[in-house]
């Protein structure tokens, strides 16, 4: 068969797809990688900036019929066939979700790949795909994200970690796993000469690491997030989570008093969240077996979609005061972008190991 | 970077209070975070606050000989400099290094201080050596000799300039070679420079080739053996430093979507910059439906068989040069160097509207970029629209109103080729149409033949006519 393409030249659009398009190969220069449960980010540096890109790390199956791909085709919706089904992935997941009161379903859970989607790794590499092309030299750097080790989950941690590097490395990466945690202290605590608490909150759990001069001195996750939320609040309103989530996303702020039963159990499942990852930290802290040898109180840095709405910091710091941390914290902070700071901290790993 | 928050949490555990930073260790690590204040670029302090702190045992147990505290905070601080010099790459990198003004002054005296001390000693060796072993006096400089290097005559005072050429001047180097290659360049000695940090690999070429009779060559040939040049009909900006950005944006959007399509081996930027997008080994989807002839061997679909290159440009009709200097200049030393490598014909130097077919409607013309006004001469080609139009003499290809709207008139080898159609059914008192009809035909019995991986060798089909030889 001939292909014949040239027709569609002046086409070349500029529009948010050609963007993510545009940083993942326009330049070659290393890559940071956020796979987080709800979001695969993207950084790349673009002359002097950092220029990011996303998809939604979610997919929804519909049964086929040459209607409905004729019409996924024309609206440039990225999907693959799969047997009697269409598989819809990416951002334009959740539009369809909302559109047929479905839920999305997710590659991975809890941070890692999920083992009980069956379609986790072909939905998984077709995502990363549209944001990570092949290398175009061999050995360019990729420093993609993983979790901390959740209690009992470390063979699954390996699993992830192993996959995903192979898969990276399939397309000619040298890739390069950093934790979460250290990733958004690489992005956000440079003026602390990289020493500080980094906490990302993202969609399957919470991540947390202590460095002292860019070396961690304790990490850890708890898995809840915002999915987390998201299915509690479903549970006791009776709503889809994927509504749930518009709703949440939709300026939820915490700080005001709640006006429906929505955002009162929002309230409450974030409140929880906080709270364990509060006594959590504590815990970690109290039992580290090697702290930072610094006389100066330590930062804290939160990023991650789910520390999004407004309120978020204030709780934490609520909690915070609540409980006689073993070091002394100068300062509770937002990341300048949450959504992207994990991705922004993996680059500067991707940049260093270059 | 986030800003800190006004309000300050503070937390402390009563039962593990801290001393104050004093022990040699700390010291280190105090000056090592004074000194790393200091480094702005986050890559940069990162390398260096891993480094020294891999350095630190080794730095750590010397410095600790030392006994006297200041000295030993000035070692720690020297240290620390001399590793952030170490991350940044060399002295002469300081002025543009991504550290503070306090830093760089602090460097620029830890390497005075060095320098200094380093003169001193080297001094004083320098001139007792020079002492002991006073050379004889001898020339300061020889002239250089030329070694068989052509002189350029330099033209005449007063004499009248040669005409306005686009053949090149100046001397030409003997062979066209690789000079230098980079990570993202290729350099060739006729000032070729070709940008290969977009390239990608296809699939790889494999093609079989026709005769005249329509026997197909049983051997797949994997080597390059023309080239077809294409306008990308991309948005083309005016050649002002006004739309500076626009030329730059437009082109880098080229780039990629011919990247991701994977539609032409070269593309020439309005710049004259040459970027390698599919790698030669690679066909490229640029062709399409095509034929093409010479020296009895006739090519279908050339996708495979040649090397596409594009200009950044639209054709527009042909009705002006529609290149810059640049990538004319460009255009042509890219074409030299690769017909030199895969010893292409010049008669296989063809531009895309020449070849380009609609197999359906039985159409010449289907693309038309470059179906006029291809610079042939000025590239040091054979002019390939005065040649026989293989798809009009072979395979009776026919053109139609949309395609005279366009050109007005077909270009002079598809009225060769159609005298001989005429000649040639004269001859065997035919109608001319029947004639087409039936060479028409025969192309789809060749086609069918080149997608099929198990079509024996010999004569192409049963039909009732030979396809007719081109030259």
């Amino acid at each position: 068969m001939v292909e014949e393409r040239k027709d569609h030249l002046w086409k070349v659009a500029q529009e948010a797809e050609d963007r993510i398009d545009d940083l993942m190969k326009a330049g070659s220069n290393p890559v940071g990688l956020d796979v987080g449960t709800s979001k695969v980010v993207a950084a790349r540096r673009k002359g002097k900036e950092i220029d990011t890109g996303s998809q939604l790390n979610a997919f929804i199956p519909v049964p086929y019929s040459r209607f409905t791909e004729t019409i996924l085709g024309q609206n440039e919706i990225s999907y693959y066939r799969e047997n009697g089904e269409l598989i819809i992935y990416g951002t334009a997941t959740e539009k369809f979700a909302n559109m047929f009161n479905a839920n999305v379903r997710r590659p991975m859970a809890d941070g890692l790949i999920n083992p009980r989607e069956k379609f986790a790794m072909p939905v998984l590499e077709a995502i990363l795909q549209t944001l990570v092309p092949k290398a175009r030299a061999q050995g360019e750097v990729l420093a993609f994200s993983v979790p901390a080790a959740a209690d009992g989950k470390d063979a699954q941690l390996t699993y992830h970690e192993a996959t995903l590097r192979r898969y990276f490395e399939s397309l000619g990466y040298k890739a390069v796993a950093i934790n979460e945690g250290l990733a958004v202290i690489f992005s956000e605590l440079e003026d602390n000469n990289f020493t500080g608490i980094g906490i990302s909150c993202g969609g399957g759990m919470c991540n947390v690491t202590l460095a002292y001069l860019s070396i961690p001195s304790m990490m850890f996750s708890i898995a809840k997030g915002g999915d987390f939320i998201d299915d509690s609040v479903a549970s006791v309103t009776g709503e889809q989570a994927t509504r749930v989530k518009v709703i949440k996303e939709d300026g939820l702020d915490l700080s005001k008093t709640a006006k429906d039963k929505y955002e009162k159990a929002l309230r409450i499942y974030y409140e929880d969240l906080i709270e364990t990852l509060v006594e959590k930290l504590q815990h970690s802290i109290s039992q580290a077996d090697k702290l930072p040898r610094s006389d100066r109180p330590l930062p804290i840095v939160i990023s991650g979609g789910t520390a999004k709405p407004r309120g978020f910091k204030e709780m934490f710091e609520k909690a915070l005061s609540a409980r006689m941390l073993p070091v002394e914290i100068s300062a509770v902070r937002m990341a300048a972008d949450p959504l992207t700071a994990t991705a922004r901290g993996s680059l500067i790993a991707a940049l260093y190991e270059k | 970077m986030a800003r800190e928050t006004p309000g300050r949490t503070r937390t402390r555990s009563p039962e593990r209070p801290r001393k104050r930073a004093s022990s040699e260790g700390e010291e280190f690590l105090h000056e090592l975070e004074t000194v790393s204040r200091g480094v702005r670029d986050p890559v940069a302090k990162l390398r260096f606050i891993r480094s020294s702190l891999a350095r630190h045992e080794a730095a750590d147990r010397m410095v600790q000989k030392v006994r006297f505290t200041p000295v030993r905070k000035v070692m720690y601080h020297w240290l620390s400099l001399e590793g952030l010099r170490h991350v940044l790459g060399g002295s002469r990198r300081d002025e543009a290094a991504p550290v503070t003004i306090a830093t760089r002054v602090s460097l620029a005296f830890g390497r005075a201080a060095v320098i200094g001390l380093g003169l001193m000693v080297g001094v004083g060796v320098g001139v007792a050596v020079y002492r002991r072993t006073r050379p004889p006096a001898a020339p300061l400089m020889a002239a250089p000799r030329q070694v068989g290097a052509p002189a350029v005559t330099a033209p005449a005072a007063g004499a009248v300039p040669p005409p306005v050429s686009l053949a090149p001047a100046g001397v030409a180097p003997a062979a066209i070679w690789l000079v230098e290659k980079g990570p993202q360049y290729e350099l060739y000695s006729n000032g070729l420079r070709i940008d290969t940090g977009l390239a990608v690999k296809g699939t790889p070429r494999a093609y079989r080739v026709f005769d005249e009779d329509g026997r197909l060559d049983p051997h797949v040939q994997t080597a390059p053996v023309g080239l077809l040049f294409h306008t990308s009909e991309s948005d083309v900006w005016p050649l002002e430093a006004a739309y500076n950005e626009n030329l730059r944006g437009s082109s880098q959007g080229l780039l990629r979507y011919v990247q991701h399509n994977r539609l032409y081996h070269y593309v020439i930027d309005r710049f004259g910059r040459v970027y390698r997008i599919v790698s030669e080994d690679s066909k490229a989807n640029h062709a399409g439906n095509s034929v093409w002839a010479y020296d009895g061997k006739v090519y279908l679909n050339l996708n495979h068989a040649f090397l596409g290159v594009s200009f950044e440009t639209r054709w527009e009709g042909g009705k002006a040069l529609p290149i810059t200097q640049a990538q004319f200049a460009a255009g042509r030393n890219l074409a030299d160097s690769l017909r030199q490598r895969y010893s292409i014909a010049p008669e296989m130097c063809v531009t895309h509207g020449l070849t380009s077919v609609n197999p359906t409607k039985r159409l010449i013309g289907h693309h038309m970029d470059w179906a006029r006004g291809f610079p042939f001469e000025a590239f040091g080609l054979p002019d390939q629209y005065r040649r026989k139009a293989p798809s009009v003499a072979i395979f009776g290809f026919d053109y139609d109103d949309d395609f005279l709207k366009v050109l007005d008139e077909p270009w002079p080898g598809v009225r060769v080729a159609e005298a001989e159609l005429a000649a040639e059914a004269r001859r065997q008192h035919r109608d001319v149409e029947d004639l087409r009809y039936e060479k028409q035909t025969a192309y789809d019995r060749w086609i069918e033949k080149q997608e099929d991986p198990e079509a024996p060798a010999g004569r192409s089909t049963a039909s009732t006519s030979r396809p007719e030889g081109l030259q």
